[in-house]
């Protein structure tokens, strides 16, 4: 009888314990959620600073508009540029989908010029910085295959594997997530001989408006030896930013509303 | 002195051995710590400003030395835009990223290249130029589309007719590229095909012939050595006699590379030379020996006596010879460039060294020469002179006696002739061509620079002297980098330059939907930042840096030269010059050159400009011993006669040939200097012995052109003919030494021999009065004798940089009034006028 209590006991811990564990594909779909979906829309100030391997350093201010479609879908960005002076108003329109392209569009006001960005790949630089356009509006997690590889009581680390590689110049890279909020923490980039050549690191986490936030992120490029940190303010969410911001119409004459520095 | 060292030699022959002995392994065991360094770079000081600013813009702007990879597909219709070959430079060029000693992510090449261009209307996009291999033909003909209407890729990374394209291959250090080089050429050995590969570039170049050159080092040296101890087998007919002078150069040799390497000084392009130059000088003092031990041991019968006299007999002229040749190559250490005069010191010890070693190692080794086994050496006294050399020399002796005016006339026109060479002479070098025509590296240069703008690379800094104020984003400047790039272009020296100017006007013109009116710069800085920053979403943002630097107060144009000539270069740096001095930038800036190219025509400049006045240096210096040896300034200038005509001569082939005077020629002037000076020492010095005797010219005549003229031409047949192995070397420099040695050595016997013997023939007085008159007593040559003697004086001042050009001329000045003033009073003494 004790014998079978004994066992009943670990069979209900084991059982237990096994149900809180997560299935790595639901870690991934709150982790995307944590640090793309906060909030119904939302709008932050971003400071970026780039230091190239020389140590010189280059700056970029601008103001970030977001409004979520759907939680884990589709999306809807404003990127505004302050500073530096001489792109001062320069936009950008994103367009994100999920499972497709995305749509994108660049207005240059120095020639009023509005101009649709084919995006081939998603890869390519943030406006110089090390940032990819990909990091600033998240990779679709369906591009992956995601494999949990290590769990401690701290954090899930997760290996992503691309499904096609061609389309990607890393071979894989991996997301260290924090168990509590599900915020990524730290994501390393690996390139086709194996080696790590890109870092993303989130060096400050804030709670705003009950909402986890990355306040400051860091990416490196361990190739050319720089580093570009952002740090977010005057972060808000649901502000009740309108469907009709993320028009070709308010590139020429930007919200200014929201973009008040 | 000579006489107690002959005799200790002798006597102790095996002590001396054993001395030698233990240097020769203490210098052999120096070796272990031995370091190379064969960068050209070195030629100037590491604080030089080129070098210290070249450091500089590699740094700012990322820029790095390159081997250059072509590929040439002459087979395919469309050249190497088929499938095939661009799936197989996409490999390679995902190989070479990878080899050790390469910055990958900076490694310049289709497949690693973002392209921005116009995707339907309204819409641009950024992509890898290749991101993959193409599938199809019409993949492959759209890459060469976009790549040919790039300026950025256009004539750099393909040329224009299609055939060729090219990867530079960025390397972590110029030392790096030979290595780089050959496993590059081992990946290629895996995609065999319709293509050729080429690899070149002037790192490579420069590694290459550093490497190649320590192995021709190990076979042209002793190639020489075999062959002038044939030579002298063939002469002396003793093997045993033979091999000791050689065994002594070979020590020298051994001796001071050994203490070069134990100092510490690293074996550069330079001091690799020193064994070439040491060989054939240090075998010349034997060889003398040799010839006088050889025509006079019959006499004798006894070897001890026979070396004690010869030594004897050549003590003088050998110890002159020597010391001129040290002289000579001790003021190469006045020179400006650091490795000439390292080069300069170590082959003036080996010279010392090789007399001191002759004197003691030539008896000794006697001594221990087993008596009974000389057997038949040596000529029998009856016999000397009957050979057919003897004869055509005693014939000659007597033509140049009976036919000096001739002779001298002759003399005369060739020196006119020979200036008139010189000033056809062109001041050139350029690495690439240290390899001769059939070498892989002067192929793909050639090859390479048909195809595309050029492989050899310089940049031309632009700074604003305003530096906050984003000069290089004003589109007046820009229009005027165009400006500047459009006139080089034109003028034909430079085969593609890119610049800030041309990316800008790339992105805008794709920005604004590519028509041909918009390939102009944006109107307003605004407008260029704003491009600027949208070619930032590129792939490879830092492209960008590549040109300007993050505050728009430097620009950098990046210069394609097809040839690394020298001139080209000089040329270039004259356009540019020129187009600033016309054309007044629209902002104050400063001009500054960098990258190899630049470099090489700075230290080369350096280096002939150096060597021309080290050389009148050395000449001055040589004629002022010479005057000191001989006593009198009259014979002092006459015994540097020959050798003028000889380098004259010599120099002018240059011209008449076309040969460039580059750097190993500039080089080899010393060791002409050097060596031709001693036929004319041991010729006076020898005829003044005679004429001691039989105080008559035409019997000491006769006796000068016996036992002296045959050492003479042994002496440069030997030499000359022992470094026609250095003609068979791929590289070029060895050739050049080759040619010089054959060259200096019959050009200046045969001067020797005609010149002098008519001169002093028509004016006796030359050579021999000089013993009877006291020098003092005449005034035009003591005044003679003090130009001499200011002239080292300011030399050897300057030189050392001891006085400057003001203070030390004044001194000459005054130096020279004072003694010549002295002169003339003394002259003017009694005792000279009895003398007279």
């Amino acid at each position: 009888m004790r014998k079978l209590l004994v066992f009943l006991a670990v069979l209900f811990f084991a059982a237990y314990s096994w149900a809180q564990e997560l299935s790595v594909d639901e870690i991934v779909s709150k982790a995307n959620n944590a640090s793309y979906y906060q909030g119904k829309e939302g709008r932050a100030k971003a400071k970026m600073v780039v230091t190239d391997a020389q140590g010189r350093k280059r700056e970029r201010q601008l103001t970030i508009l977001k409004l979520n479609l759907k939680a884990g879908g589709d999306q809807k960005y404003y990127v505004y540029f302050h500073k530096p002076n001489d792109v001062k108003g320069m936009s950008y329109i994103v367009w994100k989908h999920v499972g497709k392209d995305d749509d994108r569009w660049l207005y240059l006001p120095a020639m009023d010029l509005v101009r649709r960005i084919a995006a081939s790949d998603k890869r390519s630089s943030f406006v110089g910085t090390t940032f990819l356009y990909e990091d600033i509006s998240g990779r679709s997690i369906d591009l992956d295959e995601h494999e949990l590889i290590a769990s401690d009581p701290a954090y899930y680390t997760v290996k992503n594997t691309p499904k096609d590689a061609a389309l990607v110049e890393f071979s894989y890279y991996t997301v260290k997530i924090d168990r509590n909020n599900f915020v990524p923490m730290r994501a390393e980039y690996f390139d086709k001989t194996g080696k790590p050549y890109r870092t993303i690191e989130a060096l400050e986490v804030k709670d705003i408006q009950n909402y986890p936030t990355v306040t400051r992120m860091k990416a490196m490029d361990l190739n050319s030896n720089s580093d570009t940190v952002t740090e977010f303010s005057d972060i808000s969410y649901n502000i009740g930013l309108n469907d009709s911001i993320f028009t070709e119409r308010f590139l020429r004459n930007p919200p200014q509303q929201w973009l008040k520095e | 002195m000579i006489d107690k060292l002959v005799a200790f030699a002798l006597k102790r022959p095996k002590l001396i051995f054993s001395i030698i002995l233990l240097l020769v392994l203490a210098s052999l065991a120096a070796f272990t710590r031995v370091k190379v360094d064969t960068d050209p770079e070195n030629m100037l000081p590491e604080k030089e400003f080129v070098r210290v600013f070249n450091h500089e813009v590699k740094k700012e702007f990322t820029i790095y030395d390159y081997v250059v990879l072509g590929v040439v597909n002459e087979k395919d219709p469309n050249g190497v835009f088929n499938p095939e070959t661009l799936e197989k430079i996409y490999k390679i060029a995902g190989q070479v990223k990878k080899i050790d000693g390469v910055i990958g992510y900076e490694l310049m090449s289709l497949a690693n290249k973002d392209d921005i261009e116009q995707a339907g209307p309204g819409a641009i996009s950024f992509r890898w130029l290749m991101g993959e291999p193409p599938y199809t033909s019409a993949d492959a003909l759209r890459i060469k589309t976009r790549a040919l209407e790039n300026p950025l890729f256009y004539d750099t990374l393909i040329s224009g007719d299609g055939k060729a394209l090219c990867i530079y291959v960025p390397i972590k250090a110029k030392k790096l590229s030979y290595r780089v080089a050959r496993s590059i050429q081992k990946v290629l050995k895996e995609y065999s095909g319709d293509e050729q590969y080429y690899l070149t570039g002037l790192p490579l170049a420069e590694d290459a012939f550093g490497v190649e050159m320590f192995w021709q080092m190990g076979i042209s040296a002793p190639l020489a050595v075999l062959v002038i101890f044939l030579l002298m087998w063939w002469f002396f007919k003793h093997v045993a006699l033979v091999i000791m002078p050689l065994v002594m150069a070979i020590i020298v040799v051994i001796i001071t590379m050994g203490l070069l390497v134990w100092l510490g000084f690293p074996i550069h392009i330079m001091s690799s030379m020193i064994p070439i130059f040491l060989l054939p000088i240090s075998v010349l003092d034997s060889i003398h020996i040799l010839n006088e031990f050889f025509e006079k041991y019959r006499t004798f019968k006894d070897k001890n006596k026979t070396i004690s006299y010869v030594l004897n007999e050549l003590y003088r002229p050998n110890l002159f010879t020597s010391l001129t040749t040290v002289a000579g190559f001790f003021s190469l250490s006045f020179a400006p460039i650091p490795p000439v005069q390292v080069f300069g010191i170590a082959v003036a010890f080996g010279v010392a060294l090789a007399w001191v070693l002759t004197v003691l190692m030539i008896p000794a080794y006697i001594a221990l020469l087993d008596e009974k086994k000389m057997g038949s050496f040596g000529v029998h006294e009856d016999d000397i002179g009957k050979g057919r050399l003897s004869r055509s020399l005693a014939a000659w002796g007597r033509f140049t006696v009976l036919r000096w005016k001739q002779v001298l006339f002759a003399s005369v026109a060739l020196i006119a002739l020979s200036i008139y060479g010189i000033t056809r002479i062109h001041i050139n070098d350029n690495p690439t061509r240290w390899f001769n025509r059939k070498h892989p590296i002067r192929v793909a240069d050639k090859v390479l620079n048909k195809h595309f703008g050029g492989t050899y690379s310089v940049y031309l800094v632009l700074e604003a002297k305003d530096k906050d104020a984003q000069v290089f984003l004003e589109p007046q400047m820009l229009r005027y980098i165009q400006g500047l790039q459009g006139y080089l272009f034109e003028k034909g020296s430079v085969g593609k330059s890119t610049s800030l100017a041309d990316v800008t006007r790339k992105v805008y013109y794709e920005l604004l939907g590519g028509t041909k009116k918009n390939k102009v710069i944006p109107p307003t800085p605004q407008a260029v930042a704003q491009t600027l920053i949208s070619f930032e979403n590129s792939h490879k943002p830092d492209d960008l840096w590549h040109f300007v630097n993050p505050d728009y107060s430097r620009a950098n144009i990046w210069l394609q030269l097809p040839s690394g000539d020298n001139q080209q270069m000089s040329e270039v740096v004259r356009q540019v010059d020129k187009f600033f001095k016309m054309n007044p930038a629209p902002f104050a800036l400063s001009y500054n050159w960098a990258g190899l190219t630049y470099i090489n025509m700075v230290w080369q400049n350096k280096m002939v400009g150096g060597m021309l006045i080290n050389f009148l240096g050395s000449f001055i210096i040589v004629l002022f011993m010479m005057t000191v040896l001989f006593k009198s300034p009259v014979t002092g200038l006459l015994s540097m006669l020959p050798l003028t005509v000889t380098i004259l001569f010599i120099y002018s082939l240059l011209g008449f040939t076309g040969k460039e005077y580059d750097m190993p020629v500039a080089v080899l002037s010393a060791l002409t200097l050097g060596l031709a000076v001693d036929f004319a020492v041991h010729f006076i010095e020898r005829s003044r012995m005679f004429y001691a005797e039989n105080k008559s010219w035409p019997k000491t005549a006769q006796e000068m052109f016996g036992s002296p003229a045959r050492a003479l031409i042994k002496n440069a047949l030997v030499i000359s003919i022992g470094f026609l192995p250095l003609f068979a070397s791929p590289l070029v420099p060895y050739n050049t030494v080759g040619f010089f040695m054959f060259a200096i050595m019959l050009v200046a016997s045969i001067a020797t021999l005609m010149i002098l013997p008519a001169l002093i023939t028509g004016f006796p007085w030359l050579v021999f009065e000089e013993t009877k008159v006291k020098a003092v007593c005449s005034c035009g040559k003591c005044i003679l004798m003090s130009i001499i003697i200011a002239s080292t004086v300011a030399y050897i001042l300057l030189g050392y940089k001891l006085a400057r050009l003001n203070l030390t001329t004044i001194i000459c000045v005054a130096v020279i009034a004072v003694l010549s003033g002295t002169c003339w009073l003394v002259s003017r003494q009694k005792t000279c006028k009895d003398g007279t």
